[in-house]
């Protein structure tokens, strides 16, 4: 069964343009002009990923990314029409996992997705312990005494590279490679807010992080033992 | 010709000319008065004495004419005054001893015709006033009196005023130069703060002036510098919206001509060939398009950036290990140094360089990190023919192909890779630019200051 994808897109050119190239990819599509008709969609319809123009007429792009978002963990790739900083975060703040920029090429879009709906790599443990946190791999679940902690699968992901260093340095380069599939010259800002979104999470006190601590210059580790 | 003087010294020239021509006036003025007055006194009083003295040699002459010399010896006159009579038979004299010839001739024709006279004139090296009378009917009485008192006041007087007169045109020329200095020093601020915007600093004002005379000046060069700053950020914008336009379009285009390609089997040779010139032809269009908007983007945006400690040697082997085909030498001590920078940025610096050197200078063969007193370098070297000298400026200004401006093949770049090269590291407060490198070909260098640890 192919994936599907659902595309949000208001310009007619580029949504027809990018169906034809990604039904290429093997990818099945379904296409909303508005962020209604895509939200609709998304009651009747089951899709692997959103694929969300921001710029839309009606209700625009970030609130029908948060609105996805509290629906789940549905992965969004955002389209900004800006690369600037401040389009960018706002959609990652939204609760998108990646984000792509005009032109955008249905190639480069089809690796995306594969990256986000790939699996964690298996031959781990099936749980193991991280401070007061309970991973759990097989599931994609993350447990604090016993409770569950709602990551999104790409948190998640993030989280469990870290883990798998064993206390050693990642680097983002690294990060953003194994768990985007982003060549080298991947976004920080991506996994700045990522980072940040999961501490949110998972610390206990996200403003002075104690697991996650950051590498000035290089990159990230998690500390086993806090 | 003689080099035009400073506005400064012209202010005071014209400041010391000013007073010394008032001071010459008022000491002329003074000097005739003064001179005058006092001449006009003395002559005053010469005359009167010389009048009782006529008087008595007058009435001498006429009852006992023998006893002339004692006479004049017995008359009043002033310590250094000399009396002569000229009688037909000759001089008779009293008083401090003159020669009797340096009476002037026309003095004594003046008297002998009856007429009393009076002139000044220097006896043997002594300036005297001279009062010729005529006595009976064949005498002369003269009677000369010194004037070396006044002489010398009058040459007092001359001197204060001819120094007063230098003092003061030496008191305008300073002050001249001190208020002209006052009055020009808005103008320093002014020039300080055109060279910063001519620097490219457009926000650089003039700060409100109190001052009326000043207050205009300070306002039009704000709002001159407003409205450039304005239509620079217009311009930029404008770019900046092109590009953006165009990234629609484009979206479809690459797109559909992706779909394309996966068919080109089937389709007959002239299309196939048709095809690749379009997508041969897209992929540049698409180049230039982001590179448009990253240069319009640099134009606009100010403090846009994360900043971050960044090792520039790890950063350059990530960005030659993202490229497979690159088989790059680095060279790098072992402390590579670290500088403060936005890492997309200095990456995006790096990875131009290197398609600079793959694209006209044969690819590059190496690529040197390095210290240099406070600075960090990247020196990109490449085996090419190097990059004449008239043109180092010219290849790191926008759409500027220097020699290979002719040539367009599916290699051709944006045409702005090296104008966003020096956008970057200027903006980091760095210098780029091209020299040769020594065994040929040319080596570009980026240097950034090191970061202050």
């Amino acid at each position: 069964m192919p994936t599907h994808v659902l595309l949000v897109e208001d310009d007619a050119m580029i949504s027809e343009a990018l169906s034809l190239a990604l039904e290429d990819e093997d990818f099945a599509v379904t296409t909303a002009a508005t962020g209604e008709d895509g939200l609709e969609l998304l009651e009747s319809t089951t899709v692997d990923v959103v694929l969300l123009d921001l710029m839309l007429p009606g209700i625009d792009g970030l609130t029908v990314c948060r609105a996805v978002r509290e629906r789940g963990d549905l992965p969004i790739i955002v389209i900004t029409a800006r690369t600037d900083t401040q389009d960018v975060i706002a959609g990652l703040e939204a609760g998108a996992d990646d984000y792509v920029t005009k032109p955008l090429v249905a190639g480069e879009l089809a690796a995306r997705i594969r990256a986000l709906l790939r699996r964690a790599a298996p031959g781990r443990p099936a749980r193991f312990a991280l401070g007061e946190l309970e991973i759990r791999p097989d599931e994609e679940a993350v447990h604090r005494d016993g409770v569950p902690v709602h990551l999104t699968r790409t948190e998640f992901r993030l989280l469990a590279e870290l883990a798998a260093a064993d206390g050693k340095v990642v680097t983002r380069e690294q990060l953003l490679q194994r768990v985007w599939g982003h060549d080298y010259f991947g976004d920080t800002r991506l996994l700045d807010v990522h980072i940040r979104r999961l501490r949110r999470k998972v610390e206990p006190d996200p403003d002075s992080p104690s697991l996650v601590l950051t590498v000035r210059g290089s990159g990230y580790r998690i500390v086993p033992e806090p | 010709m003689i080099r035009r003087l400073s506005l400064r010294w012209r202010v005071a020239a014209a400041f010391g000319i000013g007073l010394a021509l008032v001071m010459t006036v008022l000491g002329v003025a003074t000097w005739n008065l003064t001179t005058g007055y006092m001449l006009d006194q003395r002559e005053q009083s010469v005359t009167r004495q010389s009048e009782v003295n006529v008087r008595l040699v007058t009435t001498a002459l006429a009852e006992h004419a023998d006893d002339l010399d004692e006479l004049l010896t017995g008359l009043a006159t002033g310590p250094d005054s000399s009396i002569l009579l000229s009688r037909p038979a000759g001089w008779l004299t009293s008083g401090r001893q003159v020669d009797p010839g340096v009476v002037p001739g026309a003095l004594l024709d003046e008297a002998q015709r009856g007429v009393a006279a009076r002139q000044r004139f220097t006896a043997d090296g002594i300036p005297v006033l001279g009062v010729a009378t005529p006595v009976g009917s064949d005498s002369v009485y003269v009677e000369l009196y010194p004037l070396l008192e006044l002489d010398r006041t009058f040459r007092y007087l001359s001197t204060l005023l001819i120094a007063g007169t230098v003092v003061a045109a030496l008191f305008g020329v300073g002050l001249g130069a001190w208020s002209a200095r006052r009055a020009l020093r808005p103008l320093a601020s002014l020039t300080a703060a055109a060279s910063r915007v001519a620097r490219g600093d457009l926000a650089a004002r003039l700060p409100d002036q109190s001052d009326p005379d000043l207050a205009p000046l300070a306002t039009s060069f704000n709002t001159t510098a407003g409205q450039l700053e304005q239509r620079v950020r217009r311009d930029a914008r404008f770019a900046s919206d092109v590009s953006h336009e165009l990234r629609s379009p484009l979206t479809t285009m690459v797109n559909v001509s992706e779909v394309l390609e996966r068919r080109q089997d089937a389709m007959p040779p002239t299309a196939q060939r048709a095809l690749r010139l379009l997508r041969a032809e897209l992929r540049r269009f698409q180049r230039m398009v982001v590179d448009l908007l990253e240069i319009s983007r640099a134009d606009q945006d100010e403090g846009d950036s994360a900043v971050e400690l960044v090792d520039l040697g790890e950063l350059v082997r990530n960005v030659v290990d993202s490229r497979p085909a690159c088989t790059v030498r680095i060279g790098t001590d072992p402390a590579t140094p670290l500088v403060s920078a936005d890492r997309r940025r200095i990456d995006r610096v790096v990875a131009n360089l290197l398609d600079n050197a793959d694209r006209y200078g044969g690819g590059a063969v190496a690529v040197t990190i390095r210290p240099d007193g406070g600075n960090a370098r990247i020196e990109v070297d490449d085996a090419g023919g190097g990059v004449p000298p008239a043109l180092r400026e010219r290849i790191f200004e926008r759409f500027a192909r220097g020699l290979h401006a002719a040539r367009r093949d599916q290699e051709t770049g944006s045409g702005l890779g090296l104008a966003i090269v020096a956008d970057h590291v200027q903006r980091h407060g760095g210098r780029v630019w091209v020299e040769d490198r020594p065994g040929g070909g040319a080596r570009f260098v980026v240097e950034l200051p090191e970061a202050t640890t």
